[in-house]
This record gives structure tokens, C-alpha cells and sequence, in this order.
């Protein structure tokens, strides 16, 4: 349709499950899923698309949630980090970012998996040096980054 | 940050894409990838009235080789074209440019249209298609019409587009046979806009001489900037250090470089004839330092 | 690695952390991910001026607005939430500075780009947004004051029209017999330093959440704090509360280095106006607003002189630190940047004679307060640099100038020229150690081989000694008036599992398991079934910062000593309950053993049960209960010491650095936990990294904010940051309780002395003067090719 709106219904699939809401076209779909859907994993951390908390996966693509309108998701499958695990179980690249000390305050945590995600799916033989280069679009503050590099490594190896 | 109240289009063919643009002009901007517009509405330095999503216009999307040219739509990613087949064997200057723009979740959305529409002096795509002699073609309600990239560009983040008019498509010269390729950017952190960056392309006759040359500088200029006089210099060469030296300095002669945080336009400047000597030496096939 | 073993020993021990899962699995609670129904927003109107006079504000506009609640500006708040002052109090002994009054919105002018000048609430952020680009300001432009040296040149314009200048504090102090170790020196090397303005900018920004209940007259706050009680006792004394009507809830904070160890006009602001509205009120900082308007640091300029004998014996030092403070003290401490700075010299290096003026002045710019090591990486910068130079000027080398100086192990507790005790250090070790690691030997051929690649190779050493966890009296002295003590509460229930409550929270150090290891180990309990309570002041005893590199120190002592208390009385109990004597008995896995075989004897559980139902027959003179609380008063100063040790490549065409080795050699005594210690001093370097080489804040002259998003201001990325490799060594303090030193801050004070020295080792030969940071590439060119 190529009406002009201020408000648009979308549907989508949000971590296997249907949801259907009425958004405003301007509403990011970080909030969206943050303040719509209580998704709150999803972080926002620069609103320009610079450090990468708000990574999630857009039909098994990692997309900036904070350069995406909510409408734009309509007709999609969104994954995000709430959707990783299965149940308690925790999906390898969770379970490795536990195992490495890969996170001290946790805000930007989010974003590095599904980054990580992503890369592993692509890219299933890196090197250090080629998993840094794929985490340079995330930023932290606290760790200094090796132990997220280590986490990345193990989970690639399937050895977390 | 919020991004400003808008409204919305999300036009499902082209036809209607260029009637929205037509209706609305320049109190409209298109969304191809967002990754800059969104990121500018959210700074609030851009506040369309309306915004004609592209992103379901699917006869934009496309990588076709034909008649020695390599067609590609502009709706087309850059993650596609950094791993298409297609692209890589018809010119790998652009494979080898997509894999530097941002970082995966960018190429993920961010598209070569958009790209090449937003014209920021120091990107990828604009540097490849000035150094390529790229063709550009924009529609409107009241015709089409092609563009020399090297013509396309006027200044920071403006080109010679209407409002009413969309890029569809870019056209790039298939790779000459016996040529070779270079890409070299100077950046502070990976995946951050260049400081400077340079594209070249040699072709090399039977003697292993240059017939042909051509080199863009990117981030120096108001523009992407197309050097001629490096063709001229190379001529005939086999890439000797005192020709390479000679195509650095007058790349960097030609560029009027502003500057900003990350680099002054002294700085630069010499970096032109820094990039410009690495890349042809690469180009060549030379070492990087020369004995 | 253990996942909370029970037999393992705890204490010490690489632990996986507790408080990882709730993370990993999107279970968090920051402040954005508080939702109270019916939250109003903010958004401010942030001046666009570095210095400008308020000629009127209409507000009509933006009120008229859809879905806006309330606009104000400061006319409209001063009744009932009048500026912020800070006041030197001289019964503190410290010295004086200047008053300042800091209005929570711009009052009569604005004092730098970005400071807040009017606020509006409204049903959303968007809205809110919307509707303050309606604010209308007249405006009438100041010329601004943006040099620091300028700014204290007679005719400046005052940032503060009631101060006769702009200089806030400045202190001389003069110890030793300077003048005579200066006389008698056979060289003196002089520099001047300029460090570039940084921040902490963690990835969590600011925010606050407020709400007042009429029905319990109860204001609640949730906030991205590193000090929860201190904030709520600043709240309560502001809005006109008792502190016991206030609780702050900071249950996860992303980050904060020292940022979020102060309080904001903003997070003031959002309490009065939630209880004024009497509707839960929410601000949560955007990254421009923090880039422009949270807090800075490290904005100073250094001279410095060292005075060397012919032997490189370190005679005397000579600094005055200039610190551009910005426009308001930060709070509710007075700014005391430059004083550290001062203060980490001479660090570990015996030298008795130091005469050292600070200067701080104020600026038409974002105010800067504490961060992550304060002024200790400046005063390490300017001290490390002026050694390796000297070394260079009596043809000494660098390792052996600073192993002549350093202070040895037999020489503590060492008294300091500024006569405090260094208790206990490894300094000379760890020289050693990282010289080893850095493989200084070998280093030679690594720097021919780059020649011939066309880069230049370098390597520096730098070395600290860093005040640690500092006691009430020397915190009060220093700068904050906090308390240096920490409590810790800690209860043993009736079915054996514990609970822990700390007084300072958080912002990723590692409390939820570090603590509970403490508790485990010392009652004999599965890690999983200790619990550490944070955050809440409602739930937690009264304690103060997360900072100062205290928490191991101060927190960690407090939990011990409750924990030896329970452990105490379990024990009696459990003799009493089965009449083998307490003295041969141990904890264990959960039960009471024997302590010469480990046999259970009983569980845990069970006395704790009998003990609580008063039927484990304690004399009566033993309070019932398993529960203690402990205050634990660390000595007046505790020290950390380390060696950093770094080599680099540059590149001499575009004048790039590569780091290719990063090593630390350090001792913060007793460890807790290596993992997390290791992830500390990584995380550090990498923050030291950014400001020797990438961070830099940059004004132009009129006072505009250049680098107002993240494309301008640029912290390191995995790609940037190398893996360090540390060794530690555990020298445990002989004065606190446990041992341990502090180790929060430590990464972060060494790296920009390290890597300026290896990049002027690099380019000796180009005789670089390295006096600057950030080492920017285009500043590293200018080194080895000057301006044309």
C-alpha cells in the first residue's frame, strides 16, 4: 500500500511466537520490542547505530534494532537474545560467555551474541584475528574484550 | 534520540515508489538500508515529512552481467555483493570494497543505491564508482536518464539527483582482463568512515606495462576524486618506485582535502600520497617497501 | 573451572559468576528496563552556547504541546529545588576551594554547550523531544573561556561572575629540601605534558526512574548509580525529605568507572518533580547527552622537572598541574583531579624531595569529575616520561635507572615523601617480571626486523603505586566526604542458606560472586547457596561508593569479619550440639566435620535451625540469631602496585601505533577471585588504551562540542585492544582484614605512561619530544616529520 501513515499494523514472528500490535511509524523497533513487547534485552546504548547493544536477528540477520522502524519488521522473523536459550537450557555461545568471564556489567552482552551469532553461522572457521574483526562493531567498556573473543572462539570450536 | 513524527510509505513497485517521489518531492526522502538516514533522524538532522520505504520494491534488487558490464540494482546490499559470485568475477574491486563498508550487521541492510545517494565523501561505494567510471541510472514519472558517476557527485552528502528521481541501478565496466586491482584505507578503527582511502585499477599490456590506468582518492575531497593524471603518469610503466612517487604527489596535489577530528587537511593530504603510493605498488605487484 | 565446588576452596578460586545467567538470559533490570505504569518522560532543552546569557525562555509553545504533562525552566523550579551549592568546609582540613553554585537548570546563563536550561515532561520521550525544539530561548552570546591557561590570565571572562577569577582551588605544597636537591643535581629534565580530555562513557549512560507513594509518603528512585545510599541521602535532604522516606534501588548499572559516583542536577530534578506531579517521573540520558553533558576527565597540562644525579639517582621533583575542571564542580565532592595527579608522584620511586602546585580552573565546558584512576594515569604519564628521557640524557638504561630508584621490599612500610606508609609491595618484582615478559632481551632483532618492514618498534615500561580503599579520615581529606568504611549484613537461615547485604553495589565488579565466595568459604557452604544482596537501599545496611578501588578492601573485610562472627557461633552451637569441642571442628561442604578427618557430623542446616529456635543451648550471654552485621574501618591507606609493559609498532608513513605486546606484571594482595581480577586489569588496559591513543573530548575555541556523537569520540574495539598478559603477585597487605589491596582502578593508571614511552623508544630517532596524549596518528606523523 502506498498510503501515507502515522500508525501501521505489522505482523511478525518474535522468538517463534506471532505477534501482531499497531505500531507509529516512527517508533524504533528497539522500542518496539523493548517498551511493546517487554523484551528489554534488546539495549539501547548510542541510537546511531555506532556500538551495537541493540543487535538482534532479522530473518537470520544481524541488523541494528536502533536503524529500524518497528514497521519495517512486518512480515518478518525477529530473533532476540530472549529466544536463544531453550527454556533454561542455555544455547552454546550463552553458555560460553558464562564459562569465559565474558561480561562484567552485562550491558552490551546482548549485542555481542547475537553479533557472535550471526559470525558463527557465517563464518564457522575464524580466526582470532578474524573474530575480533567481527566484534569491532560492538563496544564494551569493562571487559578490554579478550574474554568475549575467548567465549566467540569456544563456541566456534563447539567446545564452550 | 528520537527520530521526528513522519509519515509513511512503503510503495510494493517501482511505479509506485516514483509517483510517491514525484507527489512529494523534497519533503520526502527515500529508505533504502537507513543505516545513515535512520541514524540522522535520530540526531534529528535530517526530518523528512515523508518516508518512501524502498525495501519492498524487489525489481530493485539485482546482480546481472551483461555485455561486459556489471548491472546491479540499487536496492542490492552490501553483504550480497561482498560475497556474490557474479560480482567477484566481474570486478573484485567491489567484492574486496563491500567486505571494508561497516561491519556485518550494517552490510546486512545498508544498500549500494543508498550509498551512493547519500554521497559522503569518504565511503566506499562513491570512491569505487568515480574510480570505475560507474553509470548511474535515475527515474522519474517523466523519464530516465543516465549519469556518469563522475558526474553525479557536487559536494558533501549532495548530488546532481532531483528529489522526484531514484537510483535504480549502477552500471560497472567489467574488469579488463589482465588488470589488477588495489584498495587501501586509512582508518582509526575498523569499519569506521576512511580518513582517506584509494581504489585503483591497472592494465597491464603482454609486457607486463601499463596500457591503462585509474585512480580514485575517497575522504580528501569534497567528493570522490577521480586523479586522471595518475593514468597519464603510469603510462607505459612497470610500476618504478619514481613513477608511483610521481602518481602519489600529484593524487595528493589534486585533492583539496578538508578536515575534522580524525584528521586535519594537511594530514590528509599526505595521506593521499601515502595510500595512493601502497596501493599502486600493490597494483603492481610490487612489494610494499621498496628497496 | 568450578562451578561453585564444594570442597574445593572458594576463596581464591576462578568461580564462574552468579550474577551471569539472569545477563546471558535477558532477565536484567537497569534502569530503562523499569516500567512503571503511567511513567511520564523528560527532555531537556540543552544549551547551544558554551557561555550565554538567558534573556527569556517561553514556554507556552512547548506546554501547548500534545501529549506534553509540564515544561520548566529555572524560574519555575527554584522555589522548591534551588541550585546545588558546594561549600569548602574548612573543619576538614583540606584544602580551600571556591563555592560554587550549580543551578539544576540553567539560571540567568549557561555555562557550557549542552547544559540543561529547560526540562519537558511528557507521555513519551518522542513527545517530549517534540516538544523542546518548541522551547523558545533568547539568547545573548558570552565570550566563552575554553583555554585552561587562558582562563586564569587576568581579564578572562568568568564562568562564575561571583569568584573574582576562574580559579577554584589551588594548592602548594612543599616537602623535603627541594631547592637543594635541584641545586645539587647533575641534570634536570623539564616537560611540559598535556593530556586530551576523555571519559568514561560506559555503555549504560545515566537514568533515573522516580516515584513517590502517597499512601507510605515514600519517594522511590531507581537509578544508574554507583552509590545508592549516598544518593538517597542527598535526595532526601534536597527534596525536602527524610532519608528514611527515600529509597534508591540501583539493581544492574551498565558501567559506571567513576562517572556515576556523583550526583546529577538531572537524576534531582526527576525525584522533586515525581513527587511535585505525583506521577512516577523517568529520565534515561541519550548518548549525545552524555557525550556533551555527563562528566569528562583528565583535561590538564603537567610541568614537570625531575632532578637526577649523575648515577640516576632520583634527587627531587618538581610539578605544577593545571586541570580544567570544566564549568561546575562535580558533586557532591569538590573537583580533586589535580591533587591526585600531584599526589601519584613520586609513585614508587624513592624520592624525598617534591614541590608540587595544582591549579584547577574552571571552563566554559562539560564539568569533569573522578575517573577510573582520577589523576594517577597523568601524574604516572608525566613521572615515566621524564625517567626515559632522563635515562637517555646519562646514557642509562631505562630498566636500570628505575631498579636504582625503586623502592625494595626490606624498605617496608615504606614512609613517602608525602608521609604516608606504602605498608607492603612488590614494586621491584614486578619490574623485574614484566621486563622478563615484555622479553626486553630479545628485543633488538624484533625492532631490526620492523626497520626493514619500514616500521619502528618500541617498547615502554611504566609503574605505579596506587592508593587503595582509603579510610574515612584520608577520604575526607582527599576530596569526597563519603565515609571509608563498608558494612556487610549476613544471615544464615534456617535451612543453612545465606544471605549477604553489602553497601555498595555493582556496576560489573563482580560483588554477586566475589562476596558470596567469602561467605561460602568461611561457613562451609555450597557458593549456590549464598546469596549477595545489593542495590537496595531498603534492603541493604547504609555503605557509600563503589570506588576508590575499595570494595575487595572495605566490603571485603566487612563480609569477612561477619562471616568469622557466624562461623563463630555455628561452631559453639555445634559443639554444644555434639559435644566435641569447637576447637576440633571444621565447615565443610555444608556439614559440621571433624576437622582432623572431615567426617560429617552434622549438617549445617540443622545448627543453624537449633540455633534460631534457641535450642542450641548458647550461653545466655550470646545474642540469639545468625545474624551480623559488621562496619569495617580500613586502615588510612592501603597500595596496589604494578608494572605495565608494552611494545609497539608505528607506522612512520601515516604515523599509526600497533600494539603489539601489552604485559602487566601487578600484586593487589590477596585475590578473591583471578578471574575476575584478570577481567579488571584487562578491561583497565583497555580504558588506558583509548586515552593513550584513540579518546579525546575536543571543544573548538568558541566552546562547540566537536565530537558530540560516537563517530567523533572513539573508545578502542576488539580490534584495537590486544589480550594483556598478567601475572600476579600476592603480597597481602599486613593491614586489612583478608589481605587484599584493591584492583579496580589499576589497569587503567598505567597504559598512556607504557605506551608513550615505547612510542618514543620508537621514533628515538627522530629525538620525538612525546608529551601528549592521545597519540593520535596525525600526532605521531608530526613527530617524525614536523608541519611543513
Amino acid at each position: 500500500m502506498s498510503e501515507l501513515r502515522e500508525r501501521r499494523p505489522i505482523r511478525l514472528v518474535v522468538n517463534g511466537q506471532p505477534v501482531e500490535r499497531e505500531v507509529a511509524v516512527r517508533q524504533l523497533l528497539a522500542d518496539f520490542l523493548r517498551d511493546d513487547l517487554g523484551l528489554t534485552a534488546t539495549r539501547l546504548g548510542c541510537e546511531h547505530g555506532v556500538c551495537g547493544a541493540c543487535t538482534v536477528m532479522l530473518d537470520g540477520q544481524s541488523v541494528r534494532s536502533c536503524l529500524l522502524f518497528a514497521v519495517q519488521a512486518d512480515g518478518t522473523e525477529l530473533r532476540t537474545v530472549e529466544g536463544l536459550a531453550d527454556g533454561e537450557r542455555m544455547h552454546p555461545l550463552q553458555q560460553a560467555f558464562w564459562d569465559h568471564h565474558a561480561l562484567q556489567c552485562g550491558f552490551c552482552t546482548s549485542g555481542f551474541l547475537m553479533t557472535a551469532l550471526d559470525f558463527l553461522e557465517k563464518s564457522p572457521n575464524a580466526s582470532e584475528a578474524e573474530i575480533r574483526q567481527a566484534l569491532s562493531g560492538n563496544l564494551c567498556r569493562c571487559t578490554g574484550y579478550a574474554n568475549i573473543v575467548d567465549a566467540v572462539a569456544a563456541a566456534l570450536k563447539g567446545n564452550p | 534520540m528520537k527520530p521526528p513524527a513522519f509519515l509513511y510509505a512503503c510503495p510494493r513497485s517501482l511505479e509506485e515508489a516514483l509517483d510517491l517521489a514525484a507527489a512529494h518531492g523534497d519533503e520526502a526522502k527515500l529508505l533504502a538500508g537507513g543505516q545513515s538516514l535512520v541514524a540522522m533522524m535520530n540526531l534529528r538532522l535530517a526530518e523528512p515529512k515523508v518516508l518512501i520505504d524502498l525495501n519492498r520494491v524487489a525489481e530493485l534488487g539485482f546482480v546481472r552481467r551483461e555485455n561486459g558490464s556489471l548491472q546491479v540494482g540499487a536496492m542490492t546490499r552490501h553483504r550480497p555483493m561482498e560475497v556474490s559470485p557474479t560480482v567477484r568475477e566481474a570486478e573484485p574491486l567491489l567484492s574486496r570494497v563491500a567486505r571494508e563498508i561497516g561491519h556485518l550487521a550494517i552490510r546486512n541492510r545498508g544498500t549500494i543505491g543508498g550509498s551512493l545517494a547519500h554521497a559522503d565523501p569518504a565511503a566506499e561505494w562513491p570512491l569505487v564508482a568515480v574510480t570505475l567510471d560507474a553509470r548511474l541510472t535515475l527515474r522519474s514519472t517523466v523519464g530516465v536518464r543516465s549519469l556518469r558517476a563522475r558526474e553525479f557527485f557536487q559536494g558533501p552528502l549532495t548530488t546532481r539527483a532531483a528529489p522526484t528521481e531514484i537510483l535504480t541501478a549502477v552500471t560497472f565496466p567489467v574488469a579488463p582482463t589482465a588488470s589488477r586491482f588495489a584498495f587501501h584505507e586509512l582508518c582509526r578503527r575498523p569499519g569506521d568512515f576512511a580518513i582517506v582511502a584509494v581504489a585503483c585499477r591497472v592494465t597491464l599490456d603482454a609486457a607486463g606495462a601499463a596500457r591503462a590506468a585509474t585512480l580514485g582518492v575517497g575522504g580528501a575531497h569534497g567528493t570522490p576524486l577521480h586523479v586522471p593524471e595518475v593514468e597519464r603518469i603510469l603510462a607505459g610503466s612497470r610500476g618504478e618506485e619514481a613513477a608511483i612517487r610521481e602518481a602519489g604527489d600529484a593524487a595528493a596535489r589534486a585533492a583539496e582535502p578538508g578536515g575534522d577530528v580524525h584528521g586535519s587537511a594537511d594530514y590528509r593530504r599526505r595521506m593521499v600520497a601515502v595510500l595512493t603510493r601502497r596501493a599502486l605498488r600493490h597494483a603492481f605487484g610490487h612489494p610494499q617497501v621498496p628497496s | 573451572m568450578s562451578a561453585g565446588g564444594t570442597t574445593a576452596k572458594l576463596l581464591g578460586a576462578r568461580v564462574r559468576r552468579l550474577e551471569d545467567p539472569r545477563v546471558l538470559l535477558g532477565k536484567t533490570r537497569y534502569v530503562d528496563d523499569v516500567r512503571l505504569p503511567g511513567v511520564l518522560a523528560m527532555a531537556f532543552v540543552r544549551s547551544p552556547y558554551a557561555h550565554a546569557r538567558i534573556r527569556s525562555i517561553d514556554l507556552q509553545a512547548a506546554r501547548r504541546a500534545a501529549d506534553v504533562i509540564a515544561a520548566f525552566a529555572a524560574a519555575d523550579i527554584e522555589p522548591f529545588l534551588p541550585p546545588l551549592r558546594y561549600d569548602h568546609d574548612p573543619a576538614t582540613g583540606r584544602a580551600p576551594c571556591r563555592s560554587v553554585v550549580w543551578p539544576v537548570l540553567a539560571s540567568g546563563k549557561a555555562r557550557f554547550v549542552g547544559e540543561a536550561v529547560a526540562v519537558v515532561v511528557a507521555q513519551s520521550r518522542a513527545a517530549a523531544e517534540d516538544a523542546a525544539l518548541l522551547v523558545e530561548v533568547e539568547w545573548d552570546p558570552l565570550e566563552p573561556v575554553v583555554d585552561l591557561e587562558r582562563a586564569s590570565e587576568p581579564g578572562a571572562p568568568l564562568v562564575h561572575e561571583e569568584w573574582p577569577d576562574n580559579v577554584f582551588q589551588r594548592v602548594a605544597v612543599s616537602l623535603g629540601d627541594v631547592a637543594g636537591a635541584f641545586r645539587g643535581a647533575h641534570v634536570v629534565i623539564s616537560e611540559r605534558f598535556r593530556t586530551g580530555r576523555h571519559m568514561a562513557l560506559p555503555i549504560e549512560g545515566r537514568g533515573v526512574v522516580a516515584s513517590w507513594e502517597e499512601a507510605s509518603e515514600t519517594l522511590t528512585v531507581w537509578a544508574s548509580t554507583q552509590m545508592p545510599h549516598v544518593l538517597r541521602a542527598e535526595i532526601a535532604r534536597i527534596v525536602g525529605l527524610g532519608e528514611h522516606a527515600v529509597r534508591v534501588i540501583a539493581r544492574d548499572v551498565g558501567g559506571g568507572f567513576g562517572l556515576k559516583a556523583h550526583v546529577f542536577p538531572e537524576e534531582l530534578l526527576v525525584a522533586v518533580l515525581a513527587r511535585r506531579l505525583r506521577r512516577p517521573v523517568e529520565w534515561i540520558e541519550d548518548r549525545r547527552e552524555h557525550l556533551a553533558a555527563s562528566q569528562h576527565a583528565k583535561d590538564q597540562i603537567v610541568r614537570a622537572e625531575l632532578a637526577l644525579a649523575k648515577d640516576g639517582t632520583m634527587l627531587g621533583l618538581r610539578t605544577h598541574v593545571t586541570c580544567d575542571i570544566g564549568a561546575y564542580t562535580e558533586y557532591p565532592w569538590p573537583t580533586f583531579e589535580a591533587n591526585v595527579t600531584a599526589m601519584a608522584m613520586p609513585g614508587p620511586y624513592t624520592i624525598a624531595a617534591y614541590a608540587y602546585e595544582t591549579l584547577s580552573v574552571a571552563t566554559n565546558k562539560c564539568s569533569i569529575g573522578a575517573y577510573r584512576g582520577v589523576g594517577q594515569p597523568i601524574g604516572v604519564l608525566a613521572l615515566e616520561r621524564l625517567i626515559d628521557v632522563g635515562a637517555e640524557r646519562l646514557g642509562l638504561d631505562r630498566v636500570e635507572i628505575r631498579r636504582r630508584n625503586m623502592i625494595a621490599g626490606p624498605e617496608h612500610p615504606y614512609t613517602t615523601v608525602h608521609g604516608t606508609q606504602i605498608e607492603s609491595g612488590s614494586h621491584r618484582q614486578c619490574l623485574e617480571k614484566a621486563v622478563e615478559m615484555i622479553d626486553v632481551r630479545g628485543f633488538e632483532a624484533r625492532r631490526q626486523q620492523a626497520r626493514a618492514r619500514r616500521r619502528r618498534r618500541g617498547f615502554g615500561i611504566a609503574s605505579y603505586v596506587e592508593v587503595t580503599a582509603p579510610s574515612s579520615q584520608v577520604w575526607q581529606m582527599l576530596g569526597p566526604a563519603t565515609g571509608g568504611f563498608e558494612p556487610a549484613t549476613l544471615r544464615m537461615e534456617t535451612d543453612g542458606r545465606v544471605t549477604v547485604a553489602i553497601g555498595v553495589n555493582s556496576q560489573g565488579q563482580s560483588h554477586e560472586t566475589t562476596f558470596a565466595q567469602i561467605a561460602a568459604d568461611r561457613l562451609g557452604v555450597p557458593l549456590a547457596d549464598v546469596r549477595v544482596v545489593q542495590g537496595d537501599t531498603a534492603t541493604t545496611p547504609r555503605g557509600w561508593v563503589t570506588g576508590g578501588s575499595k570494595s575487595a578492601v572495605a566490603t571485603g573485610g566487612a563480609v569477612l569479619r561477619a562471616a568469622a562472627k557466624v562461623r563463630a557461633k555455628l561452631l559453639l552451637a555445634a559443639s554444644r550440639l555434639t559435644e566435641i569441642p569447637a576447637a576440633d571442628l571444621d565447615l565443610q561442604g555444608g556439614a559440621v566435620c571433624r576437622a582432623v578427618d572431615g567426617a560429617a557430623v552434622v549438617p549445617i542446616r540443622d545448627v543453624a535451625r537449633a540455633v534460631w529456635l534457641a535450642r542450641a543451648g548458647l550461653p545466655s550471654d550470646e545474642e540469639p540469631g545468625l545474624e551480623v552485621t559488621t562496619h569495617y574501618e580500613p586502615p588510612p591507606l592501603t597500595h596496589s602496585n604494578a608494572t605495565h609493559a608494552v611494545e609497539v609498532e608505528v607506522d612512520v608513513e601515516t604515523g599509526e601505533v600497533r600494539i603489539v605486546r601489552y604485559v602487566v606484571a601487578e600484586d593487589c594482595g590477596t585475590i578473591l577471585n583471578p578471574m575476575v581480577v584478570d577481567g579488571q586489569i584487562q578491561g583497565g588496559v583497555a580504558q588506558g588504551i583509548g586515552s593513550a591513543l584513540y579518546e579525546e573530548v575536543v571543544y573548538d575555541e568558541n566552546g562547540q562540542l566537536l565530537t558530540g556523537t560516537l563517530m567523533d569520540y572513539l573508545p578502542p574495539t576488539a580490534a584495537d585492544v590486544p589480550r594483556v598478559e598478567i601475572v600476579h603477585f600476592e603480597t597481602p597487605s599486613p593491614h586489612t582484614e583478608g589481605g587484599m589491596k584493591g584492583v579496580g582502578e589499576g589497569g587503567a593508571i598505567a597504559p598512556p605512561a607504557a605506551i608513550a614511552n615505547a612510542v618514543a623508544d620508537a621514533l628515538g630517532e627522530f629525538s620525538p619530544r612525546v608529551n601528549r596524549i592521545p597519540l593520535t596518528p596525525e600526532r605521531v606523523l608530526a613527530l617524525i616529520e614536523p608541519r611543513r
